[in-house]
């Protein structure tokens, strides 16, 4: 199977390790990825949320060229999903934005039909490869492992084209038909403040402090996501969240990419493990030959 | 004052109706399920339904300049709730739009900066880079509060997980013509 | 045309201001002016109110005095006021038909914001009807006599209500109800709003009234399946489900009820209790009968092929009713002891368990319940008694299984059947095939002396063709002979040295084994194939002490007919399978078996089999040493002993031929079955065949002519996969705890080396208990008899067939009701997910006296509540769900805030939008629950969550909403939460739709003729509509709309005739192709096809008018009076025309 790869910003640089996981995954699930060439931000939320036109008009743009290389697109950021499903719908629905964005990609010598199919990775691996064509390909069962898989917003809000909007289980599947332990975790799909945890620290904080507490209330030894920003500001803000609320987390959060790899026996190296500022060692190393 | 706002207030209408669906707005029924469903709403001046109960009373300029749009973290659920099918996410981004444009926003409040920012990087690059960003954030915003992130930020840096330098996309100017034709256009 | 209508018409035109709806936009006097200039017309006028009589009479005068030919009125809609003027015109003395009618409102001064263009735009209209009107020809309304009877579609109060008015009037109605009784949503509900009488205690009279009023017969349980015909004379079809329980005998003591062991959910009580499987709808239920829930069938018993009660006996074990158990058994199994030790049970195959973790090991509980019988089978063993005795003497030719059965049969139906065995053993097979590990030969003893017991005569060392022919038989005094002679000689392998001593054939050494003769066995055996027979050859052989036993088969394990757990004992007696190996030729040394020569095999294509056909590997010869062969590839039958006399036909592959149902031969009187028939097959099939034959020999003495549907009937058919009802059972039975089943007890393999003990031991009481408590009983009724048995007046009766009835009906009224939305479709609620939330109609029957907790309000863990959330509006008023308003949510959640009230000192929230207190008394008890001290907050739940934030929200549910009147987010806590769930159009809603050509609204709810004018009427003619099918609705409205209905019925009844617009379209006999194109597409199926003439009809009373055929004939035949194609295309020229009048001014 043959995909349209489009990174996004965050995988280029704190979310590096998702970048490299995913590739290493995808090669041993022999799903090929094309790395759309030359392409640009999506416009993420941020933008989006100051400069509507302009985010579909770049959007469009990453699109545009997506389109030449005729498969779906595929990408694992949840922001860039939605940004990117937003763009194309609204380019094959709202007749007087196609007309404005085509206008505009012309100067740039572009054009977009509205063709592509955009998805999310998580897609692609639980739906077009399907579980049962999954598990033939493991090495190393996640057996008793507790884990917390965390959906957080965009990945199935608003359009929750493959998983409910409310109650998010492609995860919790996957990893529980590899033997895991998906513990109960009511929060999975509530928001962790997002962009909040740098323009408001403060309230952004008891956001995350809520999540952390209901998965470890709940017995998860690790939490698993599918966003970059909601891995970051679960993990990497653990000890402002300690310091703060006076409580003692120390519950690693990694890509859901890194922890299919490991079941699939691939090297620490090749799924960036390690490269968390919560280690996951503890977790992680009976399936590395460590006992527990 | 009033005459101002009341001009205002038709340009906000006419701008958030232009919005994809933008026309649902009319057909709210104040049931509060947006705010009850905002992970944010009780930090928000007003609540999301109070926003659109401002736009009916003409008193939407008090809602910009409070904190509630810059608080949304974009969630949707608001969006994905609401039984009148409001895209209530997208409202607020339109909000922030206008708020810029019109500078009506909380200075006291630091998205809007943040935001700003983004763009600008954004166009400086084609894609945009954390360090670029919050280095340019806090020095706008609070210089000193940089140095909370310092350790974080320097702890990732060991990580291999900061690009110090932000790549520059070779279509950059291409990029650069959409945008500006975009801008020119007026309808951004 | 124009000189056609020169001072041919004279035509009054009359345009009308309808206050200021015309006059308003369009300039009157200009187009009265502009009117009076077409030709033809003699009179144009103006008036305020054309519809008022004073207008009417206008038209009236004028067509009198001027004489008028021809009349149009420019005004509102003809939906609105046609009929008006067009009996304004008839009055006058001029046909109805030749008038027009202008619409200048609707399609004019409402939709029009320039006064000079609706002006236009009216004389356009205008003159477009007067040149059309010129055409027009005289119609006659056609009328057709009423058929007085009236289809009741719904036994909910509508239903209810509208029945009983048009009984009362003396006409007959079937009320015909899905449900097992009438009563709907009302008589599930406790308390009505807002006089909070009790439900039931206003409901119940009026369902004894249906039930025992003269006038009304009801069909419970029933469904409309096809509906056809016209107003006054419906056809209609309806499907009463059987209830397994006759209705006239029930007495409904509940006797049945009480031994029935099925537990289901009951439905009536929202699942919140349980029912049986034979069971009543409800105490008050009319009519109040039980019935049986046979939905799903149980597979084990309908793949059997003598159709074995196994989910029957199951059950019975399940609750240590062993006796019962075994004579179920016994009823249909003449040989229970065999079948438990040697059937290939294809129920453990088709066991929907199976589907779950694995099936019941059905086989060994029977094993269990024969065993049981043998301890004391003194007071155990009923021995059946034969009711008339019959001299009639049969003839059984083989003691097998299939001889047995026959016999046995015949016996109890009072025959003297004879068994002639060859051998001085008896049981064929069963005791010269089956070795004693598996059937010891004492317990088949045991079976075959209570056959003898029981007065059936075996004559053994009787070899037929030997000491008797068939041919004399008859001469003997046999009325009738059945031959099951079976197959016991083994076919060769067909290779080379297969003559050497040393080589046997299976089936003979397994008989003289059994016949006790002492057999020499190798140390090494080979034995070829992959039967049942190899592998008892191989384990008998491994017994008699052989070192080393190897199986030699040409596929693999997959594709071996031996029964699987048999290979598997095989193979823990240390048993060697050789797989994809064939022996070519035996080798020997000094006229002695020293080996096999053979080729090893690979599986290549499917053959007719489906099984892969093994195909040679070039030289891959080998050679496998051994000093014994046995051959046990297949068994045929030895038709030796017939009788050429008797000419019987004999199939290619040397079995006897007969019919597959009845077994009879080729010769009258001579029937056969088993081995003999089907070649080598299982106990049980022969069993089958034996019991088919003594039906049709019994029919056969009785000169009744044979017939496989008795057969059939007594379950004997052929089996196939579709008789089983398919369901997702991993889905159904998701909560039901897995659990493998039983491990049978049996002799170590030390234990079994050297002797023939019994491999498999009895299985203890626990062990049964565990294993026949598994069963899902997904039949769900299991068949086990119980409720026949305990019943005093014999009302139940498991052979009842569903039946469908034909009525002829003169109207239908529809009062089907409505469902409730399901908030697992909405799941931030956490309904499902959390015990104590609730939907409304849950509430009702938790708060119902006779509900689960008595009508206490309690939470699941049975304490009262503290604090209890309503929540409106889920599910209505929602673009995620249905957009409308459900009408009584408000009220209901009032009534359960006060039932809260009334029973708990609960703190009561209730979460409104808006609150609808809209009828009768409702604002009044809305005060009343404010003053009760209900707190109201407004704004609706957002989502229900156990996570708490603090101390005080521990262990609560958390409701999350903002209280729009303070502009704060509350977090709520509460222990139990009510969804006020909307009302929503019934699942079959599409169905009825297309039944009766009906139409439905955008909300989905069936379509009403007229939104204010004509409510309870349809689009189809003599089809009215009463209560929540039409759209949400309340009580008293439903009621409302129930006698309204009837109304409406009663008077079209009443009048004796319908009368019919002359609006049809006519087919030309003469020009008509007869393709029958027209028939296909008519929406009202009212085009008939003239078998003799080839032509088709339209017929007049079915026709609606609507001109599909008319637009679709190929050849253009059908015209359609009124809208002929002259008619219309006049009126577009009068259109366009005046447009250039208009220029021109």
């Amino acid at each position: 199977m043959r995909y349209s790869y489009y990174p996004g910003c965050s995988l280029e640089a704190t979310a590096k390790p998702y970048d490299v996981s995913v590739r290493s995954v995808c090669q041993a699930l022999d799903l090929e990825l094309d790395e759309v060439k030359d392409w640009n931000c999506c416009g993420a939320t941020s933008y989006i949320s100051i400069r509507e036109l302009t985010a579909f008009a770049i959007s469009s743009r990453n699109l545009a060229l997506a389109e030449k290389m005729g498969n779906d697109l595929v990408t694992a950021c949840p922001a860039c999903y939605t940004v990117l499903n937003k763009t194309n719908i609204y380019m094959r629905e709202k007749e007087d934005i196609r007309k404005t964005v085509s206008e505009a990609l012309a100067v740039a010598n572009l054009k977009y039909d509205g063709t592509v199919k955009v998805r999310h990775l998580l897609d692609i691996i639980v739906n077009d490869i399907g579980l049962e064509k999954i598990n033939p390909k493991i090495k190393q069962r996640l057996d008793g492992l507790k884990i917390a898989p965390y959906y957080g917003c965009q990945i199935s809000r608003p359009h929750g084209t493959f998983d409910d909007p409310e109650f998010p289980m492609t995860m919790d599947n996957l990893f529980s038909s590899l033997g895991a332990e998906v513990v109960n975790f009511p929060l999975k799909a509530k928001c962790c403040g997002g962009m909040l945890m740098t323009t408001d620290p403060e309230n952004g904080l008891s956001l995350i402090k809520n999540l952390l507490s209901c998965a470890q209330d709940n017995g998860a030894e690790l939490i698993v996501t599918a966003c970059p920003l909601c891995e970051i500001n679960l993990e990497a803000y653990q000890k402002k969240v300690n310091r703060k609320f006076k409580t003692d987390f120390f519950i690693p959060a990694i890509y859901f990419t890194q922890l299919l790899g490991v079941a699939l026996g691939l090297p620490k190296e090749k799924l960036a493990i390690g490269k968390e500022l919560v280690s996951s060692e503890k977790v992680l190393d009976r399936f590395y030959g460590g006992k527990r | 004052m009033i005459k101002t706002s009341e001009k205002l207030q038709e340009t906000f209408l006419e701008d958030i109706y232009s919005i994809p669906d933008g026309e649902k707005l009319k057909n709210c029924i104040q049931c509060g399920t947006c705010s009850a469903s905002c992970p944010t709403s009780h930090l928000m001046d007003y609540t999301p339904r109070q926003v659109i109960s401002a736009f009916r009373a003409g008193m939407l300029d008090r809602v910009l300049k409070s904190n509630t749009v810059w608080m949304c973290a974009s969630c949707y659920y608001c969006t994905v709730r609401c039984p009148s099918g409001i895209k209530l996410t997208d409202i607020m981004y339109e909000l922030k739009r206008l708020g810029i444009k019109y500078d009506l926003y909380p200075p006291q409040n630091a998205s809007p900066v943040m935001a700003k920012i983004f763009v600008d990087t954004l166009n400086r690059f084609g894609r945009s880079a954390e360090v670029v960003l919050l280095s340019l954030f806090f020095l706008r915003t609070k210089p000193f509060k940089i140095l909370n992130f310092v350790p974080m930020g320097w702890k990732l840096f060991q990580k291999g997980r900061i690009a110090v330098f932000s790549k520059t996309i070779e279509g950059k100017d291409d990029l650069i013509k959409i945008i500006k034709y975009i801008e020119k256009k007026g309808v951004a | 045309m124009s000189d056609l209508k020169n001072n041919t018409h004279k035509i009054g035109v009359y345009v009308c201001d309808c206050g200021s709806n015309i006059a308003g936009m369009v300039d009157v006097p200009e187009v009265v002016k502009f009117a009076s200039t077409l030709p033809n017309v003699a009179i144009a006028r103006e008036h305020k109110y054309m519809c008022s009589d004073p207008g009417q009479d206008t038209i009236k005068k004028d067509i009198k005095e001027l004489g008028l030919t021809r009349v149009v009125v420019s005004s509102c809609s003809p939906l609105m006021h046609e009929p008006t003027f067009r009996n304004a015109v008839q009055d006058a003395g001029l046909n109805q038909y030749l008038f027009q009618m202008a619409n200048i409102r609707e399609q004019c001064s409402w939709v029009t914001e320039d006064r000079i263009k609706a002006t236009e735009k009216a004389k356009k209209l205008v003159a477009a009807a007067v040149e059309r009107v010129i055409l027009h020809e005289p119609l006659k309304l056609k009328e057709v006599a009423v058929n007085p009877n009236v289809l009741v579609v719904g036994g909910g109060i509508a239903g209810i209500e509208a029945a009983l008015q048009i009984a009362n009037s003396g006409k007959k109605v079937y009320l015909v109800e899905k449900s097992p009784s009438i009563g709907g949503h009302m008589a599930q509900l406790d308390k009505t709003f807002p006089t909070l009488d009790c439900s039931a205690c206003i409901l119940t009279p009026k369902m004894v009234q249906v039930g025992r009023h003269p006038n009304i017969e009801l069909m419970s349980y029933s469904e409309v399946t096809d509906v056809s015909g016209f107003v006054g004379n419906f056809k209609v079809k309806v499907k009463k489900k059987s209830k397994f329980v006759e209705q006239e005998k029930c007495k409904a003591c509940g006797d049945c009820e009480k031994e029935c062991p099925v537990e289901r959910d009951d439905e009536y009580e929202m699942k919140m209790k349980k029912r049986k499987a034979i069971y009543r709808y409800f105490p008050q239920a009319v009519p109040n009968t039980f019935l049986i829930d046979k939905t799903e069938r149980p597979p084990c018993k309908i793949t059997c092929p003598i159709e074995q009660d196994a989910s029957g006996y199951t059950a019975l074990i399940a609750q240590k009713k062993y006796q019962q158990a075994i004579d179920l058994v016994r009823k249909k199994n003449p040989l229970p002891i065999v079948c438990s030790r040697v059937c290939y049970h294809p129920c453990e195959t088709a066991c929907r368990r199976g589907d779950l973790d694995e099936p019941i090991s059905i086989c060994h509980l029977k094993r269990f319940l024969v065993d049981w019988e043998m301890e004391k089978p003194e007071e155990r063993y009923k021995k059946p008694e034969i009711k008339n005795e019959r001299e009639e003497k049969v003839a059984i030719i083989g003691s097998g299984p299939a001889g047995l059965a026959c016999a046995y049969d015949l016996r109890l139906l009072g025959y003297q059947p004879t068994i002639f065995e060859e051998l001085d053993v008896v049981g064929g097979m069963l005791h010269t095939g089956i070795p004693e590990y598996r059937l010891p030969k004492k317990l088949l003893k045991k079976e075959i002396d209570r056959m003898k017991d029981l007065g059936i005569k075996i004559k053994t060392n009787t070899k037929i063709g030997k000491n008797f022919t068939l041919g004399n038989l008859k001469k003997q005094g046999f009325d009738a002979v059945f031959i099951a002679t079976g197959a016991h000689k083994g076919l060769k392998m067909k290779i080379p040295g297969e003559e050497l001593a040393g080589v046997f054939d299976g089936v003979e050494f397994l008989r003289e084994v059994s016949l006790g003769k002492k057999m020499e066995v190798g140390k090494r055996v080979a034995v070829i194939g992959g039967g049942n027979t190899a592998v008892d050859v191989a384990r008998t052989v491994w017994r008699l002490g052989a070192d080393e036993v190897n199986i030699v088969y040409r596929r693999t394990i997959k594709e071996m007919p031996a029964a699987a757990h048999e290979i598997e004992e095989t193979q823990k007696e240390g048993i060697k399978i050789t797989y994809l190996t064939a022996p070519l030729e035996i080798i020997q040394k000094n006229g002695k078996v020293s080996g096999i020569k053979c080729i090893k095999m690979k599986l290549g294509e499917p053959d007719s089999s489906g099984r892969r056909r093994p195909v040679p590997v070039e030289g891959s010869e080998h050679e496998i040493k051994s000093d014994m062969v046995i051959a046990a590839v297949s068994q045929a039958p030895d038709l030796s002993f017939m009788d050429p006399s008797l000419q019987l036909k004999v199939s290619k592959w040397e079995t006897l031929e007969t019919d597959p149902l009845t077994m009879v031969t080729n010769q009258e009187g001579v029937f056969a079955g088993g081995d003999l028939v089907t070649g080598p097959a299982t106990v049980v099939e022969a069993l089958a065949c034996g019991k088919r034959a003594a039906i049709s020999i019994d029919r056969y003495l009785n000169n009744l002519p044979l017939d496989s549907k008795p057969i059939i009937e007594a379950g004997l058919g052929r089996k196939s996969k579709d008789d089983i009802p398919k369901i997702d059972v991993k889905e159904k039975y998701k909560d039901k705890p897995r659990k493998p089943r039983m491990q049978i007890p049996g002799l170590s393999i030390k234990e079994r080396a050297g002797n023939f003990k019994e491999v498999e031991l009895s299985i203890p009481e626990k062990l049964a208990l565990e294993e026949a408590s598994r069963c899902l009983q997904c039949g769900p009724c299991v068949e086990c008899f119980e409720c026949v048995r305990v019943c005093e007046a014999k009302a139940v009766n498991h052979s009842l067939a569903d039946q469908t009835v034909e009525l002829d009906v003169g109207a239908v009224v529809i009062a089907t009701g409505f469902d409730t939305y399901d908030p697992v479709l909405a799941p931030q609620y956490g309904y499902k997910k959390y015990d104590n939330v609730l939907t409304s109609m849950e509430f009702e029957r938790l708060s119902h006296a006779g509900g689960v907790t008595g009508g206490r309000i309690l939470l699941k863990n049975g304490k009262e509540p503290e604090s209890v959330a309503i929540l409106h509006c889920i599910g209505s008023r929602d673009e995620n769900a249905n957009e409308y308003c459900s009408r009584v949510c408000c009220m209901y959640s009032l009534k359960f805030a006060h039932l809260v009230k009334e029973k708990t000192p609960a703190k009561v929230y209730e979460l409104y939008i808006d609150m609808r207190s809209f009828g009768k008394g409702y604002e009044e008890f809305y005060k009343r629950l404010m003053h009760e001290g209900v707190l109201f907050v407004r704004g609706k739940g957002a989502e229900i969550t156990d996570v708490v934030e603090n101390e005080e929200e521990k262990g609560k549910l958390i409701v999350k909403c903002e209280d729009t009147l303070l502009g704060f987010v509350r977090r709520i806590p509460v222990d139990m939460v009510i969804l006020s769930t909307g009302l929503q159009p019934q699942k079959d809603v599409a169905e009825v739709t297309r039944l009766f050509t009906i139409q439905r609204s955008r909300d989905g709810f069936f379509l009403e003729k007229h939104p204010k004018l004509a409510p309870v009427a349809t689009a189809t003619d003599g089809v009215f509509l009463a209560g929540a099918c039409q759209g949400p609705k309340d009580i008293p409205d439903s009621v409302a709309q129930g006698a309204g209905a009837a109304a409406n019925v009663i008077a079209m009844i009443d009048k004796g005739v319908v009368s019919i617009e002359p609006i049809v379209s006519y087919i030309d006999p003469e020009k008509c192709a007869g393709c029958k194109l027209c028939l296909t597409l008519c929406p009202y199926n009212a085009i008939e096809f003239n078998q003799e003439k080839k032509v088709s009809q339209v017929q007049e009373a079915l026709c609606k008018g609507c001109g599909t055929c008319v637009a679709s004939c190929p050849s253009g035949v059908p015209i359609q009076y009124g809208f002929r194609d002259e008619q219309i295309l006049a009126e577009i020229e009068g259109a366009l025309e005046s447009e250039t009048l208009a220029v021109n001014k």
